[in-house]
């Protein structure tokens, strides 16, 4: 807009020296149509002066017709360069003179053209072309188009694809519908591989931090009363559906319990062990997977489970916690518990948080338990806060469910519902999101063909220690 | 015949075969014996009437003249007198029948008198059943005779002569005889046919002796817009140019009967000059002038109207505006907005990808610049016209320029030349807010966009005049521009700005070019193109030169690129129509590379012969077509169009050629298979037959790439601006057959983009007036975008797409819009049908069938006709098309 004005401001400038320097009198009139637009504070103009008689008037009057308008009766003084001319028309019309194009007769009227040569005649009719429009600028940045890949990065999921083949499978010469959860898995793992943490030199695993469960796992065999424990990092717990499991916190319990058959060194064959698991370490944010896709076997395909498996905006997961981790939580639960008892919270926390306006800030949403964005930045920035300061207390808030949409497992629709910073929900239809109410998001648990959660993702509630 | 018994022969022989009787020529010695036989089964009455005509004969041959005169005066009367039915011969020359024989050799035996020449009467009537073949007996004792009223022997005789007359004339020509004598017998033979509702007979008599002046004189008002009609609709059969001579006439007779309007309609379809501006002179009436004004903007014809063909110079500038059509777009909307469809469109509106099963529209979220593009030529050809779209035009203020540049953008580099020139497509016609809005291009630091503003311009002022020449003033300094876009852009912009217009700056700033060593083939090619649309049907000289120069200055390589192939092209618009002129032109040619020879000399002769129905080049393309080339010939394509070029002008002819045009595609080479599609999107332009349509969705699954865009692009220009449910599911399913070929694609919705050109109000078809008017520039710029079809994956998917807007120069509203007296729109009810041929037909037959009746304005489909269903106005042009003023019947009354 500055430039717009000081554009103006430069070319109203010859025109206004010009009313000076002439001799008493204006040597044009413009006709009284001014456009609304002009900024100039236009006076009634005095008629020419008869007395000025020695100089041969040179008037021609001419209409100039722009856009849908017609200026009828203006005058040129064809004595004077075109420019005048311009600048007259910029009263009008509001185009700056270096912007008009006028038309006489098949040609561009030029600034410094000689009217006479010109040829305008009395009557005649003008056409000028131009606006004060803003002039089209490239944007900074280009788009991107499909054209200009390389071959095989023509799609978004390229690189996703020639890292893991298996996500280049098609069929019908379309790329297949893959599993979000594998998919899932192999990012973190990938992430896992490549995110190290600069400052801790034993090599203390990011993605581990965040994400990590580690479990205490007792395997037993019934036959030969064999037991061993041995300790185990996943990235997700798997709820199971089966007949019986309606609520989250059943399908979870279930997935801690296995059997499995495996070479039994003192029976000498193979026996049956039951696995019995405990979480030993919880995660920042802790993954669950709803484990709907299975393979039928009598059919020989892929399945989906579309049974309805409610789950909660905040789950405990102390009851599947060992005894070790029980212990440690004891502590801050009881400090969670007297702080939801007292309702005071917030503004004392907020004290005895971290010094730095980033991190307090963070604490403060998350003190009120809104839970903060998932986006990677932050979190990994959270994840390196000291255990000390922030403890875990085995209950998590809903960020985030991953749904699909569908009756079967190769085609469907995947959908997220994120929680934002401020506490609301946003549905990311592919490329199309849309605001959503809290209650209706655990309205996702299935059962029906509407959207079903396929990948919950927790957030840790934690307390300042 | 009696059915009563003959009390005489009762019994005997009824069943007697009919023949004998016939058989006998002669009369027999025994002539009472052998009335017996006959008279068996005659009425009395009958018998009556032949034993007193045997009476004549006799007293005939008699030597008293007295009783021979009575005798044949009588047998005259009785001749005259009898009346029959066509199908069988009158009774008194049956009777007669068996004397003509002796009639005939008495008559050589007589003496020249009065009573001789009565006898020749007598015997040319009687020749009239029993002449031998060949013998022209009729004509011979008619010549003979007394040169009585011809009429006084009906029309069967009248009918006999004529045709006994056209084989003598042959004859005669051929032996250099004279033939006064029978142009006599022309003439009144001629004046009674016109007098008695037998106009065709009397015109194809004239044509048979060669003399359609004649018929002027004969010609009335009651009957002359019957001859005329059968006058125009036989000039397309008949070869040059004799079918200018038919026309000719019908100009003049219009003219005396002071048909103005349809003497306006004939003079163009003359493209005379002089004919026209004597339609001015002679027609006092302003308002007609008006109408006038109309037909010529219809016909997109650069007319200058001057003092002498309008003294007050405020009417002057009323016709001339109306000339250079600068109220087209007002009527446009005018129209569109009865009809409510000012609603812009999207792309998406017309793929409908929601009724596709999902998998075409899935999996788009990176910007595909084909496909960008591909929506920015839907969005251009739906929204054409309405100055209103979704995508380039910025809806409100609020947006503040951002969503206009934001889709430019989104196009890649000579994509963004056709983005921006998308924005004169959407402001077809409306020159001021055009040349408005496409200014702020014109500052872009971008050359594509900048080459895309010029050619906007262009397209703006496609078939629009203007006294400013703001085309011209833009694009003329652009022209020698370094960039080549830039240039291209210029040139062609000054080419649809100008089209049939013959502007002398233009060719002073165009033919330089065409000699320019340094410039690049495409700038040449495009300049070529353009000078021939300015000059289109000119036969202009010296352009012709600069290009054929510039042809042959092209070295070998250049000539096998696909873009070389648009010089023979611009040679071939300057004679567009224009038949015999063309020869010089083509014997040059074949002095031409052998590589560019034959395509050359096919270009050359479909366009001069295009439009014109001559069946002998129509044979001529498909003999070409027959040929079994060597690998790398391709001419055959410019054959097969040639074939649709020429066969174009008439129903029947093009229902023949796209019966031919199967069979090429049963046994053509590929080369001529590609072309097929193309030659019938141009046969069926705008107008989706059925069968045609059926063809086409076979070919757009061939298995050869090239057929099936080629056959894609056809179902659009076949169905273009008739939103025609077919064709559009035919293209919808094709959109998720082809969804992976992006070449197709991007045909696929040119072709979906066609279908619904201008919301379905429009056409592509350069025949107008009834189909009996073929606009040069239109025809230009559909031959113009087929002949590059030949080669589509060089210039339409390469580089340069933005030659589709060579289609601006077709493209018309097909509308019917009533204005009255001071041009105001007038809303009166017409009825709109199936028009139906009435040309020779006797009385007033319906001119329409299947009518419906609409309010104007209203739209007219291929094939429609309108006809006013009130008395109240009186139209001042027959021809209910496009602007048609009205005004007030002064014997209406007003019944309420």
């Amino acid at each position: 807009m500055v430039d717009h004005v000081t554009t103006i401001y430069q070319c109203t400038l010859p025109f206004h020296e010009y009313k000076i320097n002439s001799r008493g009198h204006l040597p044009f009139s413009t006709s009284k149509l001014s456009h609304p637009n002009s900024k100039q504070n236009q006076k009634p103009l005095p008629s020419p002066h008869p007395a000025n008689a020695e100089a041969p008037i040179t008037m021609v009057t001419v209409s100039v017709k722009w856009q849908k308008e017609v200026y009828p009766a203006v005058e040129i003084d064809i004595s004077q360069p075109p420019y005048v001319f311009k600048c007259q028309l910029y009263d009008l019309t509001g185009v700056p003179p270096e912007r008009q194009k006028i038309m006489v007769k098949g040609g561009l009227l030029k600034d410094d053209a000689d009217w006479s040569k010109v040829g305008v005649k009395e009557g005649q009719r003008l056409m000028m072309m131009g606006t004060a429009d803003e002039i089209v600028k490239a944007p900074e940045k280009g788009p991107i188009f499909v054209e200009d890949m390389p071959e095989e990065e023509q799609v978004v999921n390229v690189v996703l694809r020639k890292k893991y083949p298996q996500f280049g499978q098609q069929s019908n010469g379309a790329f297949m519908q893959q599993d979000a959860e594998e998919c899932w898995t192999q990012l973190l793992y990938t992430l896992s591989q490549s995110l190290k943490l600069p400052s801790s030199s034993e090599g203390l695993d990011v993605v581990k931090a965040l994400f990590g469960i580690e479990f205490d796992n007792r395997i037993h065999c019934a036959e030969s009363g064999e037991e061993s424990t041995e300790t185990e990092t996943v990235y997700s717990l798997k709820c199971h559906i089966s007949q019986e499991v309606n609520h989250l916190h059943e399908g979870l319990k279930r997935g801690l319990k296995s059997e499995l058959e495996k070479a039994s060194p003192s029976l000498g064959r193979s026996a049956v062990y039951v696995k019995d698991s405990r979480i030993n370490g919880l995660p920042r944010y802790l993954t669950i997977q709803f484990v709907r896709f299975f393979w039928k076997r009598e059919s020989n395909q892929k399945a989906k489970i579309l049974r309805k498996v409610d789950y909660p905006l905040s789950l405990d997961v102390y009851d599947l916690c060992s005894d070790n981790l029980r212990k440690k939580l004891e502590g801050p639960r009881q400090v969670l518990r007297d702080a939801e008892g007292k309702k005071a919270g917030l503004k004392t926390s907020v004290k005895t948080s971290v010094s730095t306006a980033g991190d307090s800030k963070m604490t403060e949403a998350e003190e009120s338990s809104s839970g903060s964005g998932e986006a990677s930045k932050s979190t990994a920035q959270e994840g390196l806060l000291p255990e000390e300061e922030h403890q875990l207390t085995g209950i998590y808030d809903l960020v985030a469910v991953l749904t699909h949409k569908g009756r079967s497992a190769d085609s469907g629709h995947y959908v997220a519902w994120v929680k934002q910073e401020n506490g609301k929900w946003v549905q990311f239809d592919d490329d199309n999101p849309i605001l959503q109410r809290e209650e209706d998001i655990t309205k996702l648990s299935g059962g029906g063909d509407w959207h079903m959660a396929y990948i919950c993702m927790y957030k840790a509630r934690v307390v300042p220690m | 015949m009696s059915k009563t018994p003959d009390p005489k022969s009762t019994g005997t022989g009824a069943g007697k075969p009919a023949g004998e009787e016939s058989t006998v020529k002669v009369p027999s010695k025994d002539p009472k014996k052998k009335d017996d036989k006959k008279d068996e089964d005659l009425s009395e009455e009958d018998l009556a009437l032949k034993q007193q005509l045997e009476l004549y004969v006799e007293r005939v041959q008699d030597a008293d003249p007295g009783l021979q005169k009575v005798a044949l005066e009588s047998m005259r009367q009785e001749i005259r007198t009898a009346t029959s039915s066509m199908t069988s011969v009158p009774k008194p020359l049956k009777f007669l029948r068996p004397h003509y024989g002796t009639l005939k050799g008495f008559y050589e035996k007589m003496p020249d008198s009065d009573l001789k020449t009565l006898l020749a009467d007598i015997l040319s009537v009687l020749a009239l059943t029993m002449s031998a073949e060949g013998e022209r007996e009729s004509l011979k004792y008619r010549l003979l005779g007394s040169q009585g009223d011809i009429g006084s022997w009906g029309h069967e005789y009248v009918r006999n002569l004529a045709g006994e007359i056209g084989q003598e004339y042959a004859k005669r020509q051929s032996e250099e005889a004279p033939i006064d004598d029978l142009m006599e017998l022309v003439q009144q033979i001629v004046s009674f046919n016109m007098k008695h509702n037998a106009e065709p007979d009397a015109v194809d008599l004239l044509i048979e002796v060669e003399d359609l002046d004649l018929l002027v004189e004969h010609v009335d008002s009651s009957n002359c817009k019957r001859t005329c009609s059968y006058l125009t609709s036989f000039a397309k059969y008949l070869p040059g140019p004799d079918d200018m001579l038919v026309l000719d006439i019908a100009y003049t007779i219009y003219m005396k009967f002071e048909e103005y309007p349809l003497a306006l309609v004939t003079a163009l379809a003359l493209d005379n000059m002089q004919s026209i501006k004597q339609v001015f002179t002679s027609c006092d009436d302003n308002l007609m002038k008006r109408q006038f004004c109309y037909i010529l903007a219809r016909h997109g014809q650069t007319f200058d109207i001057d003092e002498e063909l309008c003294a007050s110079d405020e009417e002057r500038e009323v016709l001339q505006e109306i000339v250079n059509n600068v109220k087209l777009s007002e009527g446009y909307l005018a129209l569109a907005r009865d009809i409510e469809v000012m609603e812009a469109k999207t792309p998406d509106d017309i793929y409908k990808p929601h009724l596709l099963d999902g998998r075409a529209s899935a999996g788009a979220s990176v910007d595909s610049a084909r496909q960008n593009l591909a929506a920015t030529f839907v969005n251009a050809f739906v929204n054409a016209g309405f100055g209103q779209d979704k995508l380039m035009t910025v809806p409100s203020e609020a947006t503040s320029g951002g969503s206009s540049a934001s889709w430019l953008f989104k196009n890649k580099e000579h994509g963004k030349a056709s983005a921006a020139a998308s924005l004169g497509m959407i402001l077809l016609w409306d020159v001021d807010s055009g040349l408005a809005q496409l200014d702020k291009y014109f500052h872009s630091t971008d050359t594509h966009v900048i080459a895309g503003a010029l050619l906007g311009v262009g397209i703006v002022n496609c078939g629009i005049k203007n006294d400013c020449d703001p085309a011209l003033a833009l694009l003329a300094e652009y022209v020698d521009k370094d960039d080549p876009s830039i240039r291209i852009g210029a040139i062609m912009g000054l080419g649809l700005a100008y089209a049939g217009a013959q502007n002398e700056q233009i060719r002073s700033i165009l033919t330089p070019i065409l000699g320019d060593n340094k410039a690049s083939l495409d700038v040449i090619a495009f300049a070529a193109i353009s000078l021939g649309l300015v000059y289109v049907g000119s036969c202009n000289e010296e352009i012709a030169q600069a290009i054929i120069f510039s042809l042959m200055e092209r070295i070998e390589s250049e000539l096998g690129d696909p873009l070389s192939r648009l010089l023979p092209l611009g040679l071939g618009l300057l004679y567009l129509g224009k038949q015999e002129s063309v020869e010089a032109t083509a014997e040059v040619s074949k002095t031409f590379h052998e590589k560019i020879r034959k395509h050359c000399d096919m270009t050359l002769l479909s366009c001069a012969y295009a439009g014109t129905g001559n069946v002998l080049k129509v044979q001529h393309f498909l003999g070409e077509c027959a040929q079994h080339l060597e690998k790398g010939e391709s001419y055959q394509g410019a054959a097969v169009l040639g074939i649709a070029m020429v066969a174009m002008s008439e129903e029947l002819g093009l229902e023949m050629t796209i019966r031919s045009l199967e069979h090429l595609l049963q046994y053509g080479d590929q080369n001529i298979r590609r072309a097929v599609p193309l030659a019938l999107g141009l046969l069926c332009i705008s107008n989706p037959k059925v069968n045609v349509m059926d063809t086409l969705s076979r070919l757009s699954h061939d298995s050869d790439t090239e057929v099936a865009m080629a056959a894609i692009i056809s179902l659009g220009l076949i169905g273009a601006g008739t939103n025609n449910a077919r064709i559009a599911g035919i293209l919808r399913n094709l959109s998720s057959y082809h969804y992976k070929e992006a070449n197709l694609l991007f045909c696929l919705r040119i072709a979906q983009g066609l279908v619904h050109l201008g919301k379905g109000l429009m056409t592509l078809s350069p025949y107008h007036s009834e189909r009996f008017l073929l606009s040069p520039t239109a025809l230009a710029g559909l031959i113009t975008v087929l002949h590059i079809c030949l080669d589509m994956k060089a210039i339409i998917l390469g580089k340069y797409h933005y030659v589709l807007y060579f289609l601006t120069l077709a493209m018309q509203p097909r509308m019917l819009m009533t204005v009255d007296e001071n041009l105001k729109p007038l809303s009166v009810p017409v009825r709109v049908g199936q028009a139906v041929d009435v040309t020779g037909q006797a009385g007033r037959p319906k001119t329409i069938t299947g009518f419906q009746t609409h309010s104007t304005p209203v739209l007219l489909a291929a094939g429609d006709r309108a006809e006013l269903a009130t008395e109240k106005y009186i139209p001042l042009s027959p021809i209910l098309e496009g602007f048609v003023i009205l005004k007030e019947n002064p014997e209406c009354r007003d019944d309420n």
